[in-house]
């Protein structure tokens, strides 16, 4: 069996995911605490029983802005050699792919508003049957994977 | 901005755009009419007659110039429709873009002898053909479809007529009638027949009837579902048969050609190049009699996935690998396959039984809260084993295997189906692994190819570990 890829995201992508999970833990923190007053409504409830909710939607939060990011990072892998694309990512559920370079048919840069406050670019990788993705990588590294990508690309097509 | 070797439709499309443009225009006529009555007192016949007389010249003259606008032809390479009465389009198709020219032929095309030329690209998801000449004669359909198809076999004349490789028995047709496992979709047919019934009758008619005919027994019941099935079932049979009657397979040097249909013909051309995997599919009801259906994955080829995309619509499973060598025996495999280790069965049986249990346990919990309901006893309980069964029987049937250039998998999803994909044809291949696989050492394998439909994967699950990882490394592509 061959070894993984090596190459990792940047690490600035810990700190946009720490912002991604803030700014997704308002509604979870909103579900829960809405469930929790309804429950404690209900007069025949036990109390542990109705500020569960609540609770494990503060855990939820607390996961999304503080294990998930870096855990996320730490697993995300790839590399571009020999004849493939190589990637590797997912922290309970995990996958690697491989892509071979002859069926990329183009490859794009995108930036978000809140990725360029970062300097941060997402790759995606486009064959016949839909794209894959490498977030979070700084624009130069991103535009040089993009230009690296479609060069190998051509010459493979070839072949 | 027309060309030298413009070609016209066949004369009788004037008629066609004609009873076309007056049904498009019915419902406004008759809207129109309703409000002259209304506003002053003329004669009913008047505006009746006048609005007819309006309808059918208007028509006429506008499938007069319909056709009078419409042209096509051939130049540099590509194929070019010209067409529009007010505004005047052009559109431009590569002669490489061009993914498959349908022939077909509606009862309407049947009268007067023409038929329809459907020409698909293989851009976009658009489910429309890009360009559909409605009536051609024979001869200009063939030409045509010959110059569309092989660009670079003009020069050589007449082709040889096509290798008629398979067809289909009355008996086939029938057993794949009866087969089908369509009774769903009959079934709903006439529930929604019943509907409408309900909507146009009398209100209480239905009512009166149902209650008149209902019956008061569980033997009544069951003999009215037992008629309903039956119903469907026929119908289902019907409906293969109009779609299916008269299939033949032929191959002609890079071209499939299927033709079928008993009311409408309809003749698809399918370039072998653009198949990106054969399936052999077991249904529920064919599988103990040891039948199976040839499928094809196109890529851009997606108008009518149920149909289209059939080979061949009926034959014993263990002729398969026989026609597949004869028709494309560039898909053609039929290795020893390998299996997932016994080990997994567990993960299979508990993988659908573990949601079966979940709804008995819904069931009965639902049952014993709203009590006067009666005791419901353990009656729900009776889903898993079949559940449980059906877990083991997609352990039993998983399988794969490399055959020289090509990958063979076999999965069950109520069906059994063996998928044959060139290597080359493979988009993209991943392992996944949820955290019990990793505990169990244990992981997914999954492939994704290009298709009419889009991106479309296929996973054998639970393989074990290492023997998924070399999977993924030895499926790459051909040195």
């Amino acid at each position: 069996m061959s070894e993984g890829p090596s190459r990792r995201l940047d690490p600035k992508a810990r700190t946009l995911w720490r912002v991604h999970g803030t700014l997704f833990s308002p509604p979870v923190l909103a579900a829960g605490g809405g469930g929790s007053w309804a429950l404690l409504e209900r007069a025949q409830i036990p109390p542990w029983l109705a500020f569960s909710p609540g609770v494990a939607a503060a855990a939820l939060a607390l996961v999304l802005v503080t294990v998930l990011p870096p855990a996320r990072w730490h697993r995300w892998r790839y590399e571009v050699r020999g004849e493939e694309v190589d990637l590797e990512r997912g922290v309970l559920w995990r996958r690697r792919t491989l892509v071979p370079l002859s069926r990329v048919q183009h490859v794009d840069t995108k930036s978000g508003p809140l990725q360029r406050r970062f300097g941060l670019a997402t790759v995606e990788i486009y064959t016949a049957a839909g794209s894959e993705e490498i977030p979070q990588l700084a624009v130069s590294v991103a535009d040089e994977l993009r230009e690296n990508i479609s060069a190998l690309a051509q010459t493979h097509d070839v072949l | 901005m027309s060309s030298e070797n413009a070609r016209r439709l066949h004369p009788v499309a004037v008629l066609f755009e004609a009873v076309q443009i007056t049904r498009h225009w019915l419902g406004v006529l008759l809207g129109g009419g309703v409000a002259a009555l209304a506003s002053n007192g003329l004669p009913v016949h008047v505006v009746v007659a006048a609005g007819v007389a309006l309808l059918i010249s208007g028509s006429a003259v506008w499938g007069v110039l319909y056709w009078r606008t419409t042209s096509y032809w051939i130049a540099e390479g590509s194929f070019v429709l010209h067409r529009g009465v007010l505004s005047r389009k052009q559109r431009t198709i590569p002669l490489e873009r061009i993914q498959s020219v349908d022939v077909v032929q509606g009862v309407l095309q049947r009268l007067f002898g023409v038929v329809e030329v459907r020409v698909e690209t293989a851009g976009g998801g658009s489910r429309s053909p890009e360009a559909v000449l409605p009536a051609l004669n024979r001869e200009a359909a063939e030409a045509l479809r010959r110059e569309l198809e092989g660009p670079g076999t003009a020069g050589e004349g007449r082709r040889p007529p096509d290798k008629t490789l398979r067809r289909l028995s009355t008996g086939d047709l029938l057993l794949a009638g009866a087969t089908s496992g369509q009774i769903g979709i009959a079934l709903s047919l006439i529930g929604a027949t019943w509907q409408a019934a309900d909507n146009f009758l009398p209100q209480d008619l239905t009512l009166r009837l149902a209650e008149r005919f209902a019956p008061h027994s569980a033997v009544g019941w069951a003999s009215l579902a037992l008629a309903a099935g039956l119903l469907a079932w026929l119908l289902s049979i019907g409906g293969t048969v109009l779609a299916y009657a008269g299939f033949t397979l032929s191959r002609e040097g890079g071209m499939l050609h299927i033709r079928r249909g008993l009311l409408e013909r309809n003749e698809a051309a399918l370039p072998v190049s653009r198949i990106q995997a054969v399936r052999i599919v077991e249904g529920v009801l064919r599988q103990p009699l040891g039948l199976a259906t040839l499928r094809v994955e196109s890529a851009g080829y997606g108008k009518d996935a149920g149909v289209s995309t059939t080979l061949f619509p009926l034959l014993p499973r263990s002729r398969a690998h026989e026609l597949l060598l004869a028709v494309v025996p560039e898909f053609a495999a039929d290795p020893v396959l390998h299996r997932p280790p016994a080990r997994a069965r567990r993960r299979y049986a508990i993988r659908s039984a573990l949601p079966a249990a979940a709804l008995a346990a819904a069931l009965i919990l639902l049952f014993t809260t709203l009590a006067d309901a009666g005791p419901p006893g353990l009656l729900p309980v009776l889903v898993v084993p079949p559940a449980l069964l059906y877990g083991l029987l997609r352990h039993r049937d998983t399988g794969w295997a490399i055959s020289g250039d090509r990958l063979v998998l076999r999965t069950r999803r109520l069906s059994r189906t063996t998928t044959i994909i060139p290597l080359r044809c493979l988009q993209s291949r991943s392992v996944v692994q949820n955290p019990l696989q990793r505990r169990a050492r244990l992981a997914g394998f999954q492939v994704s190819i290009a298709s009419g439909r889009g991106r479309v994967h296929t996973t054998i699950t639970d393989l074990d570990a290492a023997s998924a990882h070399t999977l993924l490394v030895r499926t790459g592509s051909p040195a």
